[in-house]
């Protein structure tokens, strides 16, 4: 391997990264607001006793689970200004695939937490008197949430990575801006690597932080 | 529950008496089990004239503020049902486990039929087994341990072939009679989640029994399991007594204790506070700990 | 404006070449990359410090980066790291694989991890050598467990394979992307390759709710 590495280049481009990842995190923490508060409805709804509601959202949530991410985003761009006869701006549309991919994903999450709530304090909060709704609050929810946390972070870190795939249809996030100035140095090997650092530099100590509530909930259950 | 508990319990000790009758009048036993039984006898009276196990001086602490053993000394002779009783946090499982090999310890040193085959290296912090001398003892452990992946024919089989490189025709064969001897024979080809708890304490015997062990260990191998599942295992191991095979037992049913054991060891605090026959220990205990903990567990 | 979807049926053939390049993809990296991240697994269980880090560093990067630009990374990047061009078809393998190499290793790490320490015990116990514990009590249940996570594994591999369409390689994406633009239809095709990946992966969801009963039922003690 004779390549020379020669970083000097993409100084002139730090402007253009730097609005890149801005939009990134735009991009995913609206995505991720989209994605904790409608996840938990669409999970109500999968659960619901009613199949008029329960199979719609039953098939949301399968499509943007069972299908590329990347289709959803170029479906949103090219199909819903057409069925729905309007012009967002690409960014909103954009916030509005990932947001409903993330929805799907994490409604499954808030699905499992809420059915892993052991049956025996379903029974106990009956024994106690608490009404339906009671028990769903004060013993249900608390419970459910505190064990969907790790994996809603986990999604959320999945949605930041995703957020890659709207570069494809010209926003112009970090992996945009990336794919610009390696054109334009002629230095793929240096841009990429630092865009490939700049998402590893931001989503590995989320994901350690992770770790380390599920580490502590190990220790905490024994 | 409690009436439950209670009638398995009545339920048990009519089968169970029934087995220490046999034991006591040895006739109709003796007959049934005639060519096992003289196997392990001999092997059990192997060398005369020192103990079968000799456990001398042993100190273990997981830190320095928790001592489990501590200078804990015990001698066992040759053909002797030994069982340990005691409470929780006493030591009794850890002294099992040390004596298998699955424990450091910090000082003192196992013996089995004249050999040392456990001790504690002080300067190195390690613990020196001989693992030519400790395959001659078998163990069966409270819960979890057939390989759920395995038949039960193949849990009975795998060490036998990997250990001795005995042949798998031979190995099953031995496995075969083994399985139908404890009522198992329809269940070999089952996977272990498809038994019954005693069911699987019963393989789980069997299993260690293909090693031919001199001596076999059983750490409270019935608390895991439902009241009205405790005769079937127990059942296994009084036929085993029966046979004459010496082995050193741990356990919480004091009733087992009582009958099935030759000599009661009374074990607190890391030491062994008292021993003695099944009778001076449960009707006469010398030790205030040993009566303080009789009467715990009698009248709850 | 009316929708016809029958317009798309006419384009049968060339989006069934797209699908069959996607499932050689995913077959082929999902083989490869799982074999990896078994050995993966074992290093990163290992205990030679500098076989950890690595396989470590490894894990943590792909799992931690966009598969899109490791996909332009081995596309761009290793031709002119290498000093020789590669296939496109070589430069996606690698990737996925690489891709599929770290998501099995965690899922192989879990799977390790959940066997019973009683069950070690028990070897000891029967005098067990560390290989037979290994080759006879160990992998084979660190194998069965990781069924069930692998194939959501290759769920989402399947699902990552369309990326390959922002290189250019003509897999499903790539086609039904190429026939929507010409015919200017997108409402009828994208929904129509949308269906086709959800025709395949949904079933794929299911069966690793079945087999993750089946496995745990097995398993259990």
């Amino acid at each position: 391997m004779s390549y020379s590495f020669d970083f000097s280049g993409l100084s002139q481009g730090y402007d253009e990264l730097l609005d890149g990842l801005r939009i990134t995190v735009e991009l995913t923490i609206a995505a991720n607001l989209i994605g904790v508060t409608f996840g938990f409805i669409v999970a109500l709804l999968v659960m619901s006793k009613l199949k008029v509601v329960r199979i719609p959202a039953m098939l949301f949530v399968e499509f943007f689970r069972c299908t590329p991410a990347i289709i959803q985003i170029i479906w949103f761009f090219y199909c819903v200004p057409i069925l729905f006869d309007v012009y967002l701006e690409s960014i909103t549309m954009g916030i509005l695939a990932l947001g409903l991919n993330l929805t799907a994903f994490n409604a499954e999450a808030y699905r499992a937490a809420i059915q892993s709530v052991p049956k025996e304090q379903h029974d106990a909060g009956i024994a106690l008197g608490l009404s339906p709704l009671q028990r769903v609050l004060y013993v249900v929810l608390p419970h459910a949430v505190r064990s969907s946390v790790p994996v809603l972070i986990t999604n959320g870190i999945g949605i930041f990575q995703q957020t890659a795939l709207v570069a494809i249809v010209a926003i112009q996030d970090l992996m945009y801006q990336g794919k610009a100035l390696a054109t334009t140095t002629y230095r793929p090997i240096e841009t990429f690597t630092l865009i490939a650092v700049i998402y590893f530099a931001i989503s590995f100590p989320i994901a350690q932080l992770v770790q380390a509530i599920e580490r502590r909930r190990e220790v905490a259950s024994r | 529950m409690l009436r439950a508990a209670a009638f398995a319990r009545h339920l048990r000790s009519k089968e169970v008496v029934t087995t220490m009758n046999k034991i006591m009048s040895n006739k109709t036993a003796t007959q049934e089990f005639a060519t096992a039984g003289s196997q392990y006898k001999t092997a059990a009276a192997g060398v005369s004239g020192q103990p079968l196990v000799r456990i001398s001086n042993l100190h273990k602490s997981y830190s320095p503020t928790v001592q489990v053993l501590k200078g804990l000394n015990l001698d066992m002779a040759a053909g002797e049902r030994l069982v340990v009783i005691g409470p929780s946090g006493g030591g009794k499982s850890t002294l099992l486990r040390v004596m298998m090999g699955l424990e450091e310890v910090n000082s003192g040193s196992v013996n089995f039929a004249g050999q040392e085959y456990i001790c504690a290296d002080e300067s190195k912090q390690k613990t020196k087994i001989n693992l030519d001398v400790r395959k001659q003892i078998g163990m069966v452990f409270q819960h979890y341990t057939l390989f759920p992946h395995l038949t039960i024919l193949q849990n009975l089989t795998l060490a036998p072939r990997k250990v001795r490189g005995e042949s798998n025709a031979s190995a099953e064969e031995r496995g075969m009679a083994l399985l139908t001897r404890f009522g198992l024979g329809a269940k070999a080809n089952a996977y272990p989640n498809q038994l019954s708890g005693g069911q699987k304490q019963r393989v789980a015997i069997a299993r260690a029994l293909m090693l031919d062990p001199k001596l076999m260990l059983f750490d409270e191998v019935t608390s895991a399991l439902d009241p009205e599942l405790v005769a079937e295992v127990e059942q296994v191991i009084m036929q085993l007594a029966e046979q004459g095979m010496p082995m050193m037992i741990v356990t919480h049913d004091m009733w087992f204790a009582k009958n099935i054991a030759s000599r009661v060891v009374f074990c607190a605090g890391g030491v062994v506070v008292e021993e003695g026959t099944p009778d001076e220990i449960f009707n006469a205990p010398k030790h205030e700990r040993t009566r303080e903990f009789l009467n715990r567990v009698f009248h709850i | 404006m009316t929708y016809d979807f029958s317009i798309v049926l006419g384009y049968w053939q060339a989006l069934l070449q797209g699908l069959g390049l996607t499932l050689k993809l995913t077959l082929l990296c999902a083989a490869a990359g799982s074999a990896l991240g078994f050995f993966v697994s074992l290093a990163r269980v290992s205990s030679i410090k500098p076989l950890r880090w690595i396989s470590t560093l490894y894990v943590e990067f792909f799992r931690g980066t966009p598969v899109l630009i490791q996909l332009f990374w081995f596309f761009f990047c290793l031709p002119i790291a290498i000093g020789t061009d590669i296939s496109n078809f070589v430069a996606a393998t690698l990737s996925l694989t690489l891709y599929t190499g770290a998501i099995t290793s965690e899922t192989f790490r879990a799977s390790l991890k959940s066997i019973r320490k009683e069950e070690i015990d028990a070897c000891i116990a029967l005098g067990l050598s560390r290989i037979s514990q290994v080759l006879y009590v160990i992998l084979p249940q660190a194998i069965l467990r990781a069924i069930p996570t692998l194939l959501s594994n290759f769920v989402s591999l399947f699902k990552e394979s369309a990326l390959v369409s922002a290189v250019g390689m003509a897999d499903l994406m790539f086609v039904g992307q190429n026939i929507s633009s010409n015919i200017a239809r997108p409402v009828e095709v994208l929904t129509m390759v949308a269906l086709i990946y959800f025709v395949v992966a949904f079933p794929l969801t299911r069966a690793v709710t079945v087999v993750e009963r089946k496995m745990l039922a097995k398993l259990a003690i």
